[in-house]
């Protein structure tokens, strides 16, 4: 009776152990925005974003504040969110998908895994499939999720004033990078 | 001769001058330069937004605001640092991403000890499994250095 007990008890700690080793995350995820035009370059910083990945199905989700972003430019700050994202209105922007080829991804073995990551993108309350390239690095530290995002503003209703149209390029380039810890 | 010479400093020395002057003015302010528009405890500021986040977003979002509270962790990472403030064990904390200039000097900020910061609310995050946040960002400790 005792010996079945213990079994049945070691049973569930080692799934919830298991589990517990599946998932991965972070409170402090970098994202930079990129706008390439013409007359200026923009570029803004996030370092608070949070991701959790599940190593075992490679479901991949993260989320930022869009007031988290931070500019050089006082200005351009302002703009972004009051004009650009109206961040009062949709403070958050999030993506919730998938690794295509998570099977791929050795999560037991260092090294540098190129994935694809597919899945839905929320900025300024548009939601839209999109596929992008990404990595997978696992090291002695841990687990580190890169991927690149190259966003159209119009797609997601980012209007853009006739004046400053040159300004601001149509495409970003959305980087994020974060370093995952075990969730537990 | 002279004369030209004199001129052309003067009128460089104005261009520089004009050229940092809107430099200067142009970037983000440091908080320390900044007026504070809320004064709050970390255990009030999150109940409010666990109770209504959407009511707390209007209060408190975009306000530059100084927090009082235990320091639950310190993270270090390369060029970043984020002090938690909350009850220990709970799962909801205020997370205060530091300023790039006071990466250096939270690592002298002790667990358990009583600080205030100042930063500026970006919002509330809650996510299922890890717990919800309070967020504030370029902060600076007010009080509680070592």
């Amino acid at each position: 009776m005792r010996n079945k007990l213990f079994l049945a008890i070691s049973f569930i700690l080692m799934t919830v152990f298991a589990q517990a080793q599946d998932k991965f995350f972070t409170k402090s995820g970098k994202i930079n925005f990129y706008s390439v035009a013409p007359l200026e370059d923009i570029e803004a910083k996030h370092k608070s974003a949070v991701a959790v990945l599940d190593t075992k199905n490679g479901t991949l989700q993260f989320s930022a504040l869009i007031k988290g972003f931070e500019f050089e430019n006082e200005e351009m700050q302002q703009h972004f969110n009051e004009d650009y994202m109206e961040s009062d209105k949709f403070p958050k922007s999030e993506f919730k998908g998938q690794v295509v080829n998570n099977a791929a991804v050795n999560y037991q073995k260092p090294g540098t895994y190129p994935i694809q990551v597919k899945g839905a993108l929320t900025i300024r309350g548009v939601t839209k499939e999109v596929q992008t390239p990404g990595t997978i690095k696992v090291d002695g530290d841990g687990v580190k999720a890169a991927a690149t995002f190259n966003v159209q503003v119009a797609d997601y209703n980012i209007k853009i004033p006739s004046l400053v149209k040159d300004k601001v390029a149509k495409t970003v380039k959305i980087t994020v990078d974060t370093k995952l810890d075990p969730l537990n | 001769m002279k004369r030209i010479v004199l001129i052309l400093l003067v009128i460089i020395i104005l261009a520089v001058g004009w050229y940092a002057y809107r430099a200067y003015t142009g970037k983000v302010k440091s908080l320390t330069e900044v007026k504070t528009d809320v004064k709050i405890n970390a255990k009030e500021l999150i109940a409010a937004f666990e109770k209504d986040s959407a009511a707390a977003n209007k209060q408190y979002l975009g306000k530059v605001m100084e927090v009082t509270g235990n320091v639950k962790s310190v993270e270090k990472e390369e060029g970043s640092a984020t002090v938690s403030l909350g009850e220990s064990g709970a799962m909801s904390s205020v997370r205060c991403s530091m300023d790039t200039t006071y990466v250096q000097e939270a690592a002298n900020i002790q667990e358990g000890n009583s600080i205030t910061v100042k930063g500026a609310c970006t919002g509330f995050m809650s996510e299922e499994l890890l717990g919800s946040d309070v967020i504030l960002n370029r902060c600076i400790v007010v009080t509680g250095k070592k």
